[in-house]
């Protein structure tokens, strides 16, 4: 046995034979395998571990559950660790948090000193003047608040991702949830049981106590633990996840599950069963804080789970039978009980009686007023209650004179239970107060949801485990699989639920004292709570809110009860009515890393990627696919192709396969263009829109013959214009076609400039002699001996062939014809060359030049829309738009000093001496670039309809200068004038 | 220290005042606000102030601030696309600017900055086309380079590693975060002192509609006559309107946000990526405030998803990578109500009386005390301030929408 620690024993976690030594605070600390940072700590007599979040209290565990935030330290390059579910690993490096500079002499614990003048929501009340001094006091607050830090060092880690189905999915694997996931799994559901701990058991684990079990065996609850455990282990249709908290449920039973804090369980459930517990509840008393106050089953979980002494000399509040076998325990484990303050008058008289054969004293209708101490609890005050006083719930006073102080170590308090409602909330379950349970009772739950145990408010085992049981045959039976719980099953239940003993007091709070803590994350006092209900902040969401009660890292588990219970007391009305605040998930704090996974961007390469790579392309992002930029030069891309031929992948474009007896007439619908009379081998420029009439997408539509149309859309466009279609075609257009977005399966490539044909002309058995190809037309054939379409058309004013082909023949098309095209001189260009040739021309490019607000009229398409159609997407809207007229009108300038490029964004201005700056915005700049073919600053830009006439002069606000431009004649650059 | 808090320290034992007080509902107010948010509570504030007019119920459905007031991200800006929306906002954000010294009651208006982040060539050109329009109106707001971005965001990562580097951004000092619930009790606090009902816990029912014009609304409590009604609510906006017979084209979808524990200050600025979908701040506490774009489906639901969860964590950490171990806390989701140009419709409607301020969106918050002003200005003069003219409710009929949809990918 080491010191500080208990003999061996089968409940304990820890292997005593296998040390492991870690640093806290700097300084080495021995614990052994299976310790958490907090039991290790504790048994070497550590009693600080970190600073609370307002006042900076000194705080160690309260609960160890993983649940409050009393322990939460930063652990290696982790930020608020709960200390007393973290594992003790080798040269695990913990450290305190929210102390300056250090843990023992923090200086902002000064700040409790002022508490009377920091009631809840201070910081709304004052700060305010003189108002510039904001920026300052807001840093001094922000630095005062946050609990952990962060680091640029943290690594950037991935998790995996696991997606589960179960049958049956039981969350805790407490005597409830293992009965219920073997009777289900007996009958033959696939059973998937979550447990938040290294171990299956629950309280029975860390309890001594006999249990009665269905046969009416008596044994310690600790060998039942490990006799169901071994059971569940055993059972084939039982997956146990242990170290997983299960933190939230979504719809249709869509569980979110955390595992050992490095992967996602997603799982899909048919059914549910939830046994996750009760959360112990604190009894409200000044100092209730202090380090060595505790929680009764805290103690437990240290002395039986960890084999290490919670005090040397303590003092037990009770109000349940849980108490006093917590008095017995400590006793048993050597330590000195100094006495057990029973809140009752009639504690169980068994237990009573053994208390008082080992010599302890139970002082009935007790209760502790005050702890004393600076850093850890060394004296408490206790006193008999007033005969006024409640006994189990509400406000109680001590009569003066029966104040005693006693000198201890060790406060445990063990008052009663809080069921764990939050995913039972999640699910869809309702609970209503129950004051004579003293806690919420589910009154709710919806189809195929099920609670069994501490969180249905049956807090007997034997009854837990009938329970379970049954609600797991239900569940099976629901499955299709037996009958379901006998009715014997279901009365036997019944019967026990209604006459087991309460085990609870409601929320108790000791009159007297500032520092009586309602919520240790938040530093919320019984006085906040008063003065928040005072201020009107009445209903407990406002009170939330205002007070910042449970909105700190436990979110309430531990304050809940105790909140809704001294709200009602504030409001004068009963606790049923408070209510209590609505449950999200996630039930646990999930780390951000564990719900990311491995990152998941993608990336879209086009069939010539490397190619371009190789050949030095500068890549841009483009929607998820990468395009070439340039290739280096892109001035001289542009004039190469002008004066030669280029090449440029244009395989980003989305492209659709629609097929059948009525594709004119979806397009008709689609697009603002006429399409009826488009023969095949023929080709169509097409604008879409929204209802709203403005333009949402461009593209050609290749009439193919025999029913076949080959579409393209912007790269951008391709997955929204497939979106819509199929909408419409799902939701009322009843066309004769099918639609399929082919976007990744052909390569695409423009053969662009005057010695184009020549080139294609080598390597095609499509004719392209004189007009057989004419412009916007179409031919099917082969290019590089594979299958190939051809397409005339242009968006660079030179002749332009673009070839469509197989994805996976793309780069070998791409090479042929690159290698064809050497004698000719050939180019690579990127889309910054496009970019200027398409300007040159005059083309505006979707969503560049136009934006949501832009009609066809406004972009020189009037010629386009047909408004004589009877009907197509936008029309109404365009009608309207026909008629009003348009304000601003897309045009093409020069700038006057050919080597002055606006920035694309820079708007036109008049002046306008009543504006802030004195200028007024008439128009901007959508489009600008260099023309090397010109050797001029070109562009396209929106101005007034009325005045944009070729030749009107306009001044443009180009980072900050005034510069003037003009309105011309578009195209900019016509290679056949040319 | 203030002279409240002082008081109240000296004398603990004497409960502090209340903020706002409970009144019987009166069978006739002059003018009910249907909706208990900052909207409808700065409406009555600058009703009862500018105005005179203090015979006003605000009647709220559940508490105050529990709709989509007490649930944004309460992210502040200006720095707008159009020249109608500039001025609008602007006017929002001075007010803001002085709401704590004005309601005596620190709303924690934040200017720490605001940074939209650009990662494609083509949100490059927006910041640059935003940045022209604010200079011009004498907004603060300008083009940023990515070393500048890091400077002013360290955790930021502005390597080539995130799938979408960062280009640049648009920075607009002025911008920053604000707490949200401070505003809407500072308005409750300051509109109740000045002798307007809040009626919380009153669910409007039904609107009585004679001739053509208002003349009564019915709640869960009994009927209130009036000849004046401001629906001033968000997510139930339609439903409110068609009980007067007036139909909204709005459609309503969830927004999610959530924020993580708390952390020591490490970030100043509010980021905004329209790419990645999300934007961040840090609030006081500590805590990282996220959201991203509203849910694609039409719902009520306040359901947080786990798929939104785990593709804003996804997003989040491309770009602030040493965030993996941060957690998430709190989960949750409020209603917004999208116009079809992403503008709200404020001010009469075809029926005499019942005026509405809503559809709402995304930007709510960022305009209660504008909105408030001049829809206040509106009831007590009976004429449509210039200010909220371009946002009528009969644009959708004459096809005068509004620009603010161009930029609206991730609009706070």
């Amino acid at each position: 046995m080491s010191p500080g620690r208990l003999a061996v024993h089968p409940s304990h976690l820890i292997d005593q034979s296998r040390p492991v030594e870690f640093l806290f605070d700097g300084r080495t600390y021995k614990g052994f395998e299976g310790d958490t940072v907090a039991s290790a700590l504790w048994a070497a007599g550590v009693r600080m571990f970190s600073r609370s979040f307002k006042y900076h209290r000194p705080r160690a565990p309260f609960a160890m559950t993983g649940a409050d935030t009393n322990c939460m330290v930063r652990a290696g390059d982790e930020p608020n660790v709960r200390a007393c579910v973290k594992l003790v690993a080798p040269g695990l490096n913990v450290t305190p948090q929210n102390v300056w500079p250090s843990l023992n002499a923090d200086l902002m614990s000064l700040s409790s000193l002022a508490a009377r003048f920091m009631p809840a929501g201070f910081y709304y009340r004052t700060f305010m003047r003189p108002k510039f001094l904001w920026p300052w006091y807001e840093r001094v607050l922000r630095n005062a608040a946050g609990l952990g830090y962060v680091t640029l060092e943290t690594p950037s880690t991935y998790y995996d991702k696991e997606y589960g189905f179960a049958e049956l999915l039981v969350i805790g694997g407490g005597p409830s949830g293992m009965s219920a996931a073997l009777s289900a799994a007996g009958r033959g559901a696939r059973v998937v049981l979550l447990e938040e701990s290294p171990y299956l058991g629950g309280h029975l684990r860390h309890e001594r106590q006999t249990v009665e079990t269905a046969t009416g065996e008596r044994l310690p609850a600790y060998q039942l633990a490990a006799r169901l455990s071994d059971r569940v282990f055993a059972n084939r249709n039982i997956s146990v996840e242990l170290e997983t908290n299960a933190f939230g449920i979504y719809e249709d039973l869509w569980i979110g599950a955390a595992k050992r804090d490095t992967r996602l369980l997603k799982i899909r459930a048919q059914s549910l069963i939830l046994a996750n517990g009760a959360f112990e509840r604190p009894l409200v008393f000044e100092n209730n804080d202090l380090p060595g106050v505790m929680l009764g089953s805290a103690a437990w979980r240290l002395l039986h789970l960890y084999a290490t002494m919670p005090g040397r000399r303590a003092v037990v509040v009770s109000a349940n039978d849980d108490g006093l076998r917590v008095a017995i325990d400590l006793h048993a484990a050597g330590i000195e009980v100094a006495a057990v303050v029973e809140l009752r008058n009639d504690p169980d008289p068994t237990l009573a009686a053994a208390l008082r054969a080992r010599g302890i004293d139970v002082k009935v209708r007790s209760v502790v007023v005050k702890a004393h101490g600076r850093r850890r609890v060394e004296r408490v005050t206790i006193g008999q209650m007033t005969d006024e006083s409640p006994s189990l719930s509400g406000t109680v006073d001590v009569t003066p004179g029966t104040r005693e102080v006693v000198k201890c170590d060790l406060v445990t308090v063990s008052i009663g239970w809080t069921p764990a409602t939050g995913l039972l909330h999640q699910a869809g379950g309702q609970t209503a107060y129950d004051t004579t349970a003293a806690e919420s009772r589910v009154t709710q739950l919806p189809e195929r949801v099920r609670a069994a145990g501490r969180v249905s408010g049956t807090h007997d085992v034997t009854t837990a485990m009938a329970e379970g049981e049954m609600h797991g045959l239900d569940a099976a039976a629901e499955l299709g699989l037996g009958d379901g719980a006998s009715t014997e099953l279901r009365e036997k239940v019944a019967s026990l639920k209604a006459t087991q003993l309460i085990r609870n007091s409601s929320a108790v709070h000791v009159r007297g004292g500032k520092m009586a803590f309602v919520s240790f994350d938040e530093d919320v006092t019984v006085k906040d709570i008063n003065d928040s209900v005072a201020e009107g902040y009445s209903s407990m969401e406002l009170l939330k809110r205002y007070s910042t009660l449970s909105m700190g890292p436990s979110q309430g588990k531990y304050e809940s009860t105790n909140t809704m219970a001294l709200c009602s007391a504030a409001n004068d009305e009963p606790i049923a009515t408070t209510g209590s605040t609505t449950s999200r998930p996630p039930f646990h704090p999930v780390s951000l890393g564990v719900l990311a996974g491995r990152k998941m961007e993608p990336v879209k390469h086009t069939p010539m990627h490397d190619w371009h790579v190789e050949h030095g392309a500068r890549m841009m992002n483009v929607g998820l696919w990468k395009r070439p930029e340039h290739y280096g030069d892109p001035a001289e891309e542009v004039l190469t192709t002008r004066r030669g031929v280029g090449l440029i992948d244009v395989s980003t474009l989305g492209k659709l396969q629609v097929i059948g007896s009525d594709v004119p007439e979806l397009l008709e619908m689609l697009y603002i263009n006429r399409w009826r009379k488009l023969a095949p081998g023929r080709v169509r420029y097409g604008v879409m829109c929204t209802d709203e009439g403005m333009i949402s997408d461009d593209g050609i539509a290749a009439n193919l013959g025999a029913d076949r149309w080959y579409v393209t859309t912007t790269t951008g466009g391709a997955d929204g214009v497939y979106e819509n279609i199929e909408w419409n075609l799902q939701s009322g257009w009843t066309f004769d076609v099918h639609v399929a977005n082919v976007t990744d399966h052909y390569a695409a490539m423009n053969l662009t400039g005057p010695r184009a044909v020549d080139i294609l002309r080598e390597v095609t058995d499509i004719d392209l002699r004189g007009d057989a190809l004419p412009y916007m037309s179409v031919r099917e054939g082969h290019v590089a001996q594979v299958p190939a379409r051809v397409m005339r058309i242009g968006f660079t004013g030179e002749l332009g062939l673009e070839i469509h082909v197989a994805a996976g023949y793309g780069l070998h098309v791409w090479e042929t014809l690159m290698d064809a095209g050497r004698a000719h001189g050939i180019i690579a260009f990127g889309v910054e060359a496009q970019r200027i040739m398409r300007l040159e021309t005059g083309h505006f490019i979707v969503g560049q030049d136009t934006d949501a607000l832009t009609d066809p009229y406004m972009a020189n398409l009037e010629r386009a829309v047909r408004t004589d159609k009877p009907d197509f997407l936008g029309r109404p809207s365009l009608v309207h738009i026909e008629q009003r007229g348009i304000r601003s009108k897309l045009v093409g300038y020069r700038m006057l000093d050919a080597h002055v490029v606006p920035p694309e964004g820079s708007q036109i201005v008049v002046p306008d001496s009543t504006r802030p700056i004195g200028l007024e915005i008439i128009g901007r700049i959508t489009s600008a670039r260099y023309s090397p073919t010109l050797d001029a600053s070109i562009g396209l830009c929106w101005l007034p309809a009325d005045g944009c006439e070729p030749g009107a002069e306009f001044t443009a606000r180009v980072r900050g200068d005034l510069l003037p431009g003009r309105v011309v004649s578009l195209p900019h650059y016509d290679p056949k004038a040319g | 220290m203030s002279f409240t808090l002082l008081k109240r320290g000296l004398r603990p034992n004497r409960p502090p005042a209340p903020m706002w007080r409970e009144h019987p509902l009166q069978d006739h107010y002059d003018v009910v606000i249907i909706g208990g948010g900052a909207h409808g509570l700065a409406t009555a504030y600058y009703l009862a102030t500018v105005h005179g007019i203090t015979d006003v119920a605000v009647l709220e459905k559940r508490y105050i601030g529990s709709g989509a007031s007490g649930r944004n991200t309460a992210i502040l800006r200006s720095n707008y696309l159009t020249p109608e929306g500039i001025l609008f906002y602007d006017e929002s954000i001075k007010l803001y600017e002085n709401l704590a010294s004005e309601l005596d009651f620190n709303v924690m208006f934040s200017q720490r900055g605001h940074l939209t982040l650009a990662h494609t060539d083509s949100s490059m050109r927006t910041m640059q086309w935003r940045a022209e329009v604010n200079q011009i109106q004498n907004v603060d707001s300008r083009v940023i380079s990515p070393a500048e971005v890091k400077k002013l965001v360290p955790f930021i990562d502005t390597s080539d590693r995130p799938r979408y580097p960062i280009m640049g951004a648009l920075y607009h000092p002025p911008g920053g975060v604000i707490r949200h619930d401070a505003v809407v009790w500072g308005y409750a606090r300051a509109a109740d002192a000045k002798g307007v009902h809040i009626h919380q816990q009153t669910e409007v029912t039904g609107i009585d509609v004679e001739h053509n014009r208002v003349v009564a609304v019915q709640t869960n409590r009994g009927r209130i006559a009036t000849g004046t009604v401001l629906n001033a609510t968000a997510g139930w906006c339609s439903l409110i309107a068609a009980m007067a017979g007036v139909r909204l084209p709005v459609e309503t979808r969830p927004l999610q946000a959530c924020v993580t524990e708390p952390l020591k200050p490490f970030l100043d600025t509010v980021i905004v990526s329209g790419t990645f979908h999300f934007y961040l701040s840090q609030s006081d506490r500590g805590e990282l405030v996220m959201g991203a774009s509203v849910n694609p489906f039409a719902s009520y639901s306040t359901d947080a998803t786990l798929d939104f969860a785990e593709a804003l964590a996804g997003h989040v950490l491309e770009l602030f990578p040493s965030l993996a171990k941060v957690r998430l806390l709190r989960h949750w989701a409020g209603l917004c109500d999208m116009t079809p140009d992403f503008s709200p419709i404020m001010g009469t409607t075809p029926v005499d009386g019942f005026l509405v301020d809503v559809g709402w969106g995304t930007y709510g918050f960022k305009a209660a005390p504008v909105s408030g002003k001049r829809m206040a200005e509106l009831i007590a003069t009976n004429r449509t301030p210039e200010l909220i003219a371009p946002f009528a409710y009969d644009r959708f009929f004459t096809g005068q929408i509004v620009g603010e949809k161009g930029a609206a990918a991730v609009t706070n």
